[in-house]
């Protein structure tokens, strides 16, 4: 008799597991097929990218978004590549988080190599700061003043280097420094203290909600009208196989 | 119906829907219209490398078999002819799949399960989900085993007759 109650309550214990699945799995989807619907309805015509590229003062510029395709809210600075590119790929990432830091040292810098300068890809970076993680908004704040003077590539890879050592110390500040000179440094102190660029750093947050990005690094593949999302690290090798497959694609 | 069969009918229903759904939406991605296959499967293997469990050439046998297989043991079990064999095998690929989330998990590896089309991040839950499958697809098994030897509710036949015979 106790044997056939136990073996009931694990039946019972069991069904629920299942039942909690195909339930979680129906609220994904439907959340999943939301977040489109409002990415799509999101997309506007493109405004102005005169200004990408273009070195400013504080004062001088309000931060302005592209669309390219699909994607919208586009900061021009953080983003790589031709615009016509088939492939748009689209990285939620924390400087603070180490999948991050592999994912860019590892792959994402072969890809600007080989897909991204060829005119294949375009490579959009979001800033997605996790709160677990007290230096990342700072970083992302000092990396996107960076882009906006030009020197994006070389704080974005002094601070996935040099991760380690700014998150024990906090110091993201003497990071940056060491890779830029004096002069540039001085700008990117001004943006950072203007604070000017920190609601594209807040939309890259809300769009990273509405994809419902819950780790990171989160990559959205966006290819021939469909989306392709990933989360976590990606192996250099079996990307390349995929971005192939997707350039293969009619 | 005595308990056992239950188990094993409720087994078979369930594990069969999981199967057969997971391995339709990793070919499918749970797009409309559904992408190519090579895309899908070559979207997948980037999933099962974020493991870090099989060397390459594994990771492309398991990538490229995995969503198949998926498929015609859901449909297997579900028919129920050589019920043993499907669930046995079902399980071994269930107990495979809870060793490699609660490693991923232990690990704290951020990557996405790859379980169904949805991202999802393997989490306490999802370790419990699949341990909860594994211990369905494990009691299923054996109590298909256990049911094989007395004669059968229906016919009055058992498979073990069979064999002796």
């Amino acid at each position: 008799m106790n044997r056939r109650r136990l073996t009931t309550g694990a039946l019972l214990l069991m069904l629920i597991a299942a039942g909690s699945i195909l339930a979680g799995r129906a609220v994904a989807q439907s959340a999943g097929a939301g977040a489109a619907v409002k990415s799509a309805t999101a997309t506007k015509p493109a405004k102005s990218s005169a200004k990408a590229g273009s070195t400013s003062t504080p004062a001088s510029f309000a931060p302005q978004t592209i669309t390219v395709g699909p994607v919208a809210d586009i900061d021009a600075h953080k983003a790589f590549g031709s615009k016509a590119a088939p492939v748009i790929m689209e990285t939620f990432s924390d400087f603070q988080c180490p999948a991050c830091k592999n994912l860019y040292l590892g792959t994402n810098r072969q890809v600007m190599d080989n897909y991204v300068t060829t005119g294949k890809v375009y490579l959009v970076h979001r800033d997605y700061p996790l709160p677990m993680h007290a230096h990342s908004k700072v970083a992302a704040s000092y990396a996107r003043a960076a882009s906006y003077i030009g020197k994006v590539e070389p704080v974005e890879e002094a601070l996935f280097q040099n991760q380690e050592k700014w998150e024990a110390t906090g110091d993201v500040d003497g990071t940056v420094a060491a890779a830029v000179s004096a002069a540039d440094m001085k700008k990117i102190r001004d943006l950072v203290k203007a604070a000017t660029l920190e609601p594209l750093i807040a939309r890259d947050v809300e769009l990273a909600k509405a994809h419902n990005v819950t780790q990171t690094p989160t990559t959205i593949f966006y290819a021939h009208g469909q989306t392709y999302p990933y989360a976590g690290q990606i192996n250099y090798e079996f990307l390349k196989q995929f971005l192939d497959q997707l350039l293969a694609q009619k | 119906m005595n308990l056992r069969r239950l188990v094993i009918w409720v087994g078979r229903i369930v594990l069969a829907g999981i199967f057969i759904y997971a391995g339709y939406s990793k070919l499918t991605m749970g797009m409309h219209p559904r992408p190519a296959i090579g895309v899908a499967l070559t979207f997948f293997q980037m999933t099962v490398d974020s493991y870090q469990i099989l060397p390459p050439w594994g990771v492309e046998v398991v990538a490229k078999t995995l969503p198949f297989a998926e498929i015609a043991l859901g449909v297997l079990l579900l028919v129920g002819f050589g019920l043993r064999i499907w669930a046995t095998l079902i399980t071994l690929l269930i107990v495979g799949f809870f060793a490699a989330v609660l490693r991923a998990y232990l690990l704290h590896m951020q990557i996405n399960c790859g379980c169904f089309a949805t991202p999802e991040p393997v989490t306490l839950k999802k370790v419990f989900e699949d341990g909860a499958l594994a211990a369905l697809a494990i009691l299923m098994t054996v109590f298909a085993f256990m049911e094989a030897r007395k004669p059968h509710p229906w016919t009055g036949a058992s498979s073990a007759d069979k064999v002796s015979a």
